[in-house]
Order: C-alpha cells, then sequence, then structure tokens
C-alpha cells in the first residue's frame, strides 16, 4: 500500500510540469481570447456580438469533457486534426476564455458612464479613454474574479486525461491501470490536487496584491 | 452690444414620444451667468446636456461663437453632479490628462498648468492625493479645475453641490461665484435659489421643457415672477422656513 502511495506520488511528480504548461498556457491565451470577446461584446454593434454571445453561451452549457471529446475525436471529421496536447491547450483556451469574457464584460460595464462622458468632453479621444481611464479603472474590479477563475481551471486540467494528454492525472491513472491500487491512486490525486489548488490560489492572491500595487502607483 | 457667445435656437429633445426639451431659444451673453432653475424632471440637465452635445437633439441648434458645437471641441466644458474624476488618477493627474492627450503639452508643462489650476481653485497644495483622499467638495473642487485648465469658452454646471453634505458646498460655490466675477460665461443648474439669486445675471426657469421665465433675479425672484416661478419659488421658501423653525 505505501508502495502504490509512493509510486502514485512519482507518477504525479512526472505529469505535473505539463499540467502547469498547459495550465498556464492555456489561461493566458484564455485571457487574452476572453478580453478580446468580451470587448467585443461591449463594443461591437449587435450583428458582432449576438454570434459571439451564441459560442459563449454554448461554451459555457456543455460540460469539458464533452468539448475535449468533441474537439479531440470530432474534430478530425472537419479537418482538424490536433495532437493531444495541443488539442487539450486549445479545449483549455476556449473553455477558459468563455468565463474570462463574462468577466471582462462585466467589468466594462461597470465602470460609470460619467466617467467617459468626462473625457469625452475634455476631448479625449475615444480609445484612449478606454486605454488610460476604461482599463484601468475595470482591472482593478475584475482581478479576483479572474484569478479565481484560473484556479478553477487547474482542476479541469485533469479532464484532458481522457483524450490521453499525459498530464497529471493521466500518469497517476497508469499507475492505477497496472497496480489496480485504485483507492491509492484516487487518494493521490485528490491530495495531489487540492495542493495545487491552494497553491495557485495564494499565488494568484500575491500576484493580485502586486497588480493592484502597480495600478495604484 | 456684442454678439451672443452662444445662442440656443428652437432646440428641441424628443424621446420616443416624451417630448423633454419645447423649442427652447436662450442667448448668453460673454460673461453671463445664466442661473437655471425648476422642479425636478423639467429638463434642466437635458438643457445642459444637449448644449454640451452629450444628448442627441431631434430639432434646433446650439451655437457657440457661431459654430455648431461638439462633445470634446473645447467650446464647451462641464462639471457634473458627481464629480467623475478618474479614482486611478491623482487630482493633477485627472487636470493633466488631457491637456496630455489632447494639447499635447509635454508632461512638465501639462503638470504645472495643472497646478495653477488646482491653485485657482484653492488646491494648490492637494495634487499629489487621489481622488478617495479627498473630500466632497475637494473633489468637486479638482472637477472644475479639470475642466478649467482646457479653457472653454462657456462652463456648465449640473448640481455641482447636489452630491455634498451641506457644510461643503459653500467651498464649491465660492469657486463658481470667483469665477463668474471673473468674467466666466457659465450655466449654472442649482437648487440652491440664494447661490442662484446672487450669481446670476439672468435666471431661466424650466418647467416641463418649457422657459416659462428668463429674467434677471430681482424680477424673477421678486414682484415680476410669472405665477407658475411664484408657486415654485413658495414652496421651496415653505421647505426652507420649515427647516429653519424646526
Ligand atoms: N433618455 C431618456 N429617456 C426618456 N426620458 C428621459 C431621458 N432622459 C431624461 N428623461 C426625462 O426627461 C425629463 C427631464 O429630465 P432631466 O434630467 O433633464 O430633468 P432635471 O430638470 O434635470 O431634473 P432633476 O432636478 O431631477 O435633476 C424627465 O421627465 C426625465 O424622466
Ligand atoms: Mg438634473
Amino acid at each position: 500500500m505505501i508502495a502504490a502511495l509512493l509510486e502514485s506520488f512519482a507518477a504525479a511528480a512526472r505529469g505535473l510540469p505539463l499540467t502547469l504548461a498547459i495550465w498556464g498556457a492555456g489561461v493566458a491565451t484564455g485571457l487574452a481570447l476572453g478580453f478580446v470577446i468580451g470587448a467585443v461584446r461591449f463594443f461591437a454593434p449587435a450583428a458582432l456580438s449576438w454570434p459571439l454571445a451564441a459560442v459563449v453561451e454554448a461554451v459555457r452549457g456543455v460540460p469539458f469533457l464533452v468539448q475535449c471529446f468533441l474537439l479531440y475525436f470530432g474534430g478530425p471529421f472537419i479537418g482538424i486534426d490536433l495532437t493531444p496536447i495541443v488539442a487539450g491547450w486549445v479545449a483549455l483556451s476556449v473553455y477558459g476564455a468563455a468565463y474570462f469574457s463574462e468577466v471582462f464584460r462585466a467589468g466594462f460595464m461597470a465602470v460609470p458612464p460619467g466617467h467617459l462622458e468626462a473625457a469625452r468632453m475634455l476631448g479625449i479621444p475615444r480609445n484612449q479613454a478606454v486605454l488610460r481611464i476604461m482599463l484601468p479603472m475595470m482591472a482593478l474590479a475584475v482581478l479576483p474574479s479572474l484569478a479565481n477563475l484560473a484556479v478553477i481551471l487547474i482542476k479541469e486540467t485533469a479532464i484532458l486525461s481522457i483524450i490521453t494528454v499525459p498530464e497529471l492525472t493521466f500518469r497517476v491513472q497508469g499507475v492505477g491501470s497496472a497496480t489496480f491500487a485504485f483507492a491509492e491512486t484516487t487518494l493521490v490525486l485528490a491530495l495531489v490536487y487540492w495542493a495545487l489548488v491552494e497553491a495557485t490560489a495564494v499565488a494568484s492572491r500575491h500576484a493580485e496584491r502586486r497588480i493592484a500595487r502597480a495600478l495604484a502607483a | 452690444m456684442s454678439a451672443p457667445i452662444l445662442s440656443v435656437r428652437a432646440l428641441e429633445r424628443r424621446v420616443g414620444d416624451v417630448e423633454i426639451l419645447r423649442r427652447i431659444d436662450l442667448d448668453v451673453m460673454p460673461g453671463e451667468a445664466i442661473g437655471v432653475i425648476g422642479p425636478s424632471g423639467s429638463g434642466k440637465s437635458s438643457l445642459l446636456r444637449c448644449i454640451a452635445g452629450l444628448d442627441e437633439v431631434s430639432g434646433g441648434a446650439v451655437m457657440v461663437e457661431g459654430r455648431q458645437t461638439r462633445p470634446g471641441d473645447g467650446a464647451v466644458g462641464m462639471v457634473f453632479q458627481q464629480f467623475n474624476l478618474w479614482p486611478h488618477l491623482t487630482a493633477r493627474e485627472n487636470v493633466a490628462l488631457a491637456l496630455k492627450l489632447v494639447r499635447r503639452m509635454p508632461a512638465a508643462d501639462a503638470a504645472a498648468k495643472a497646478d495653477a489650476a488646482l491653485a485657482r481653485v484653492g488646491l494648490g497644495a492637494l495634487g499629489g492625493r487621489k481622488p478617495a483622499a479627498l473630500s466632497g467638495g475637494q473633489q468637486q473642487r479638482v472637477a472644475i479645475a479639470r475642466t478649467l485648465a482646457m479653457e472653454p469658452r462657456v462652463l456648465l454646471f449640473d448640481e455641482p453641490t447636489a452630491a455634498l453634505d451641506p457644510e461643503l458646498t459653500t467651498e464649491v460655490l465660492d469657486v463658481i461665484r470667483d469665477l463668474a466675477a471673473a468674467g466666466t460665461t457659465m450655466l449654472v443648474v442649482s437648487h440652491e435659489m440664494g447661490f442662484i439669486a446672487r450669481l446670476s445675471t439672468r435666471v431661466v426657469f424650466l418647467d416641463h421643457g418649457v422657459v416659462v421665465q428668463a429674467a434677471p433675479p430681482a424680477a424673477l425672484f421678486g414682484a415680476q415672477a410669472e405665477p407658475r416661478v411664484r408657486s415654485f419659488l413658495q414652496t421651496y421658501l415653505d421647505r426652507v422656513a420649515w427647516a429653519r423653525d424646526a
């Protein structure tokens, strides 16, 4: 039993770098894509905003597991043939972007119109008002929600194991299938993800404070 | 007689089938301070916002020195009830931002000009503070300095003290009074009747989007008041008297 636990931890350690890499990459592209979607949905005319709204709703309405299946097993039928790691990264990015975009959109909406009217009266061009006034004002407001979503996404990376991405869960489950020590491997998975969530939560709070301080300076 | 600096001609604003402003005509001479009073919902804010170009007009025209205005063209400056200071910038940065971005001033010149504008509203020492570290009256004075620094031809004040505690209104009203004394052309919406009476060269009384009376304060607040104006002022005086007796 101890041997199975140790072996599981070793497998977790081998999978951890890929889990972190795919999470970091997914969060980064998800944030960028989410920002663009949120901005388009806030600023662009309805004709552009509506289709995006439908996509966001669809992504939020379908389980991440099903989305991964669709992309990885369904993709080849429409010419999207991705390796497991790339498929995992794309899936996580799109999934994250849907949620991030809603946070950004709410952030844009929360900037009081009067603050922009004041800029308009002074002759400040719209794009400068967005850059110098709107974005800094919303940054502080959206930071905690973005950080919270990023932390949630680290748990979602476990699902990538079913499209054979050799990340943490995939490796530890490998030990399970080889040794039939399912109780031990599952326990290790639970402990490792819990620790990861706590660590990223602490890290994101730290980052949040640093960004807040940089913005306030 | 010189030409009006601001001309409002047959100004109309409708939203759906609601008539908010109906054929407003108003000529403002350079250096005039026009007080705008009237009951809640009478269209005072709408009039100022149409002059500023922030609200769309359905008919008529607003001209400053003979030219149709657009928001941000430098003709009209607006001070809002809610100050609308940008919270992430210091008082000095609030004033300097448009100088840098619109006037394309170098940062040092913009900061110097911002400090001069802040000094003019009595805040020379507080340029480094963020809005959150200023009282409401100080925040509104920063907002006034921010508008002044761009040197608009006409200044609009929409209830500049309505969001302030009573003891903070005086410092803001004093600044506005000083600007009027220095010859700034302005329109001021306010429920501070004593202030309006002393400040204004003329007072405009609005009701249901119509100018009921436009006259010097002595006439409008005196025996020549129209019946509708008189009844409005009576309610106001009753409230003041009640407050004094209570
Ligand atoms: N966008 C709009 N759509 C519909 N009605 C509007 C709109 N803006 C203003 N109104 C209406 O127009 C009328 C005039 O509003 P306005 O804000 O100009 O009044 P006001 O005299 O400034 O009132 P207050 O003293 O309460 O500030 C009100 O009846 C208001 O409900
Ligand atoms: Mg109003």
